[in-house]
């Protein structure tokens, strides 16, 4: 978890009566999760970064409408997720997720002998393939899911969904991708 | 990739993918704080071009809000110049602005006068609140239909005296929002308008020539205000309600004194 609900709860309080420092330490505490987001959906780390910004002003803005009591992050991200969509959609090109941003990083994971690394690598750069292929809005669930370890009631208001959808959202998501990732192991095969 | 992941296999390197996806390692903060205070300086029409394709419904509110204006204000609907379109804001520029109040006797004002802000909070049903930077009010006066509170101050140190009312500064607290309702706003020549950081939000600061504006209530009619003083005006809102400073001040002063509700 990225902060802790209370907190933001107090922040954001804080930051609808003014307090930009307040807002500031909310987006310290989000802005990973958030460009995280929005790259899903861009493919593009830069275009992420100013997505995520335009996002936060965004969410700025909107602060007064924001339902006391309800939790910041899936609110945010959905903010977030519609301004990187809007750009995505104005530069008139599907998302690219550019592998290079996973590899680079190192996960923590030391555990592993060589092959075991080399063959988990080959695992993510085949699902990172996979995963550019399939629809925005699979690409988005999975993410919140995986990537973003969001509960099931975070990723309905991410979402915009019922929560009782958000398991069938899943597990449909992850059948194309199943199949997608299956139709290229046939190609490979 | 010749073998085929399995479903365990499958969440887990999706997992990992997920660690390695740090996000942003740069703080963000200081740029979107620019951005803020960017987006807050845009005049308001930039601002409204964002959702300008959610704005059909605000197209026919504009046109009852003209119908109004010219039953309401011919003089100057007959001398409707452009027409500028805001957000949740439409603002009439006319060649002439029409005139303030005829002037009034000093410290007129309508409904029941009250001794304090918190018997003016009970006969109007939400909480009364004073800038303390303009220290205790001279009096207060509730209107019930509709409801609206005006403050009076009869004299402030640094503030001049309206030659209209008497009085150095009026601030009017009312339900009815500048952000979800419409307001139309006539504005002459000689008036500047300008959008200021307030709070979380942003203030509308009038200054220049008297002027009048509408607004919708919370039953989504349309009331026309006639501003009371000859001066400067700060509008701005706060949860359902709305408030307004009319004093003869600068942008910065108008914004300290609302930023000193209580």
């Amino acid at each position: 978890m990225e902060g802790r609900p209370a907190e933001d709860a107090v922040l954001v309080e804080r930051a609808q009566h003014g307090d930009t420092e307040a807002y500031g330490e909310l987006v310290r505490r989000y802005q990973a999760l958030a460009t995280r987001t929005a790259y899903v959906i861009t493919g593009l780390s830069a275009e992420a970064e100013d997505a995520a910004q335009d996002g936060f002003a965004k969410a700025y803005f909107a602060l007064s409408r924001f339902r006391t009591g309800a939790p910041f992050r899936p609110w945010l991200l959905r903010i977030v997720a519609n301004e990187a969509k809007n750009r995505r959609k104005a530069a008139g090109r599907r998302a690219t997720v550019d592998l290079s941003v996973a590899e680079d990083r190192p996960s923590g994971d030391t555990a592993l002998s060589p092959e075991e690394a080399a063959l988990a690598s080959e695992r993510r750069t085949f699902v990172l393939g996979a995963l550019g292929r399939l629809r925005e809005e699979d690409r988005l669930v999975i993410a919140y899911r995986y990537f973003m370890q969001l509960s099931e009631a975070e990723m309905a208001d991410a979402l915009g969904c019922a929560r009782g959808t958000v398991k069938s959202r899943l597990s449909r998501a992850l059948a194309r991708l199943r199949e997608i990732a299956g139709s290229e192991v046939s190609a490979d095969g | 990739m010749a073998e085929r992941l399995d479903d365990r296999d499958l969440e887990r390197t999706l997992s990992d993918i997920g660690t390695r996806l740090g996000g942003t390692k740069r703080d963000l903060w200081p740029a979107v704080r620019t951005r803020i205070a960017e987006r807050r300086a845009r005049p308001w029409w930039s601002r409204l071009s964002i959702e300008r394709g959610a704005l059909a419904p605000v197209a026919a509110t504009l046109a009852v809000i003209l119908v109004a204006a010219l039953l309401l204000t011919p003089r100057v609907a007959d001398a409707l110049g452009n027409l500028l379109n805001l957000t949740g804001v439409q603002i009439y520029r006319v060649p002439q602005t029409p005139t303030a109040r005829p002037t009034a006797p000093a410290l007129t004002f309508a409904g029941q006068r009250v001794a304090t802000a918190a018997e003016a909070s009970r006969i109007a049903g939400f909480t009364v609140r004073t800038p303390a930077a303009l220290g205790d009010p001279s009096a207060i006066y509730v209107e019930t239909a509709p409801v609206r509170v005006t403050i009076v101050y009869a004299s402030v140190k640094g503030i001049p005296t309206s030659p209209q009312a008497g009085v150095s500064a009026i601030v009017v607290e009312f339900k009815g929002t500048l952000e979800t309702q419409i307001m139309a706003k006539a504005i002459g020549p000689g008036t500047t308008l300008d959008a200021v950081p307030l709070g979380g939000g942003v203030a509308y600061y009038l200054a220049g020539q008297p002027h009048q504006f509408f607004f919708r209530d919370p039953a989504g009619t349309m009331q026309p205000e006639t501003l009371r003083l000859a001066g400067n005006t700060l509008l701005w809102e706060d949860g359902a309600l709305t408030y307004r400073l009319e004093a003869q001040v600068s942008l910065e002063e108008a914004v300290r004194i609302a930023s000193s509700l209580r």
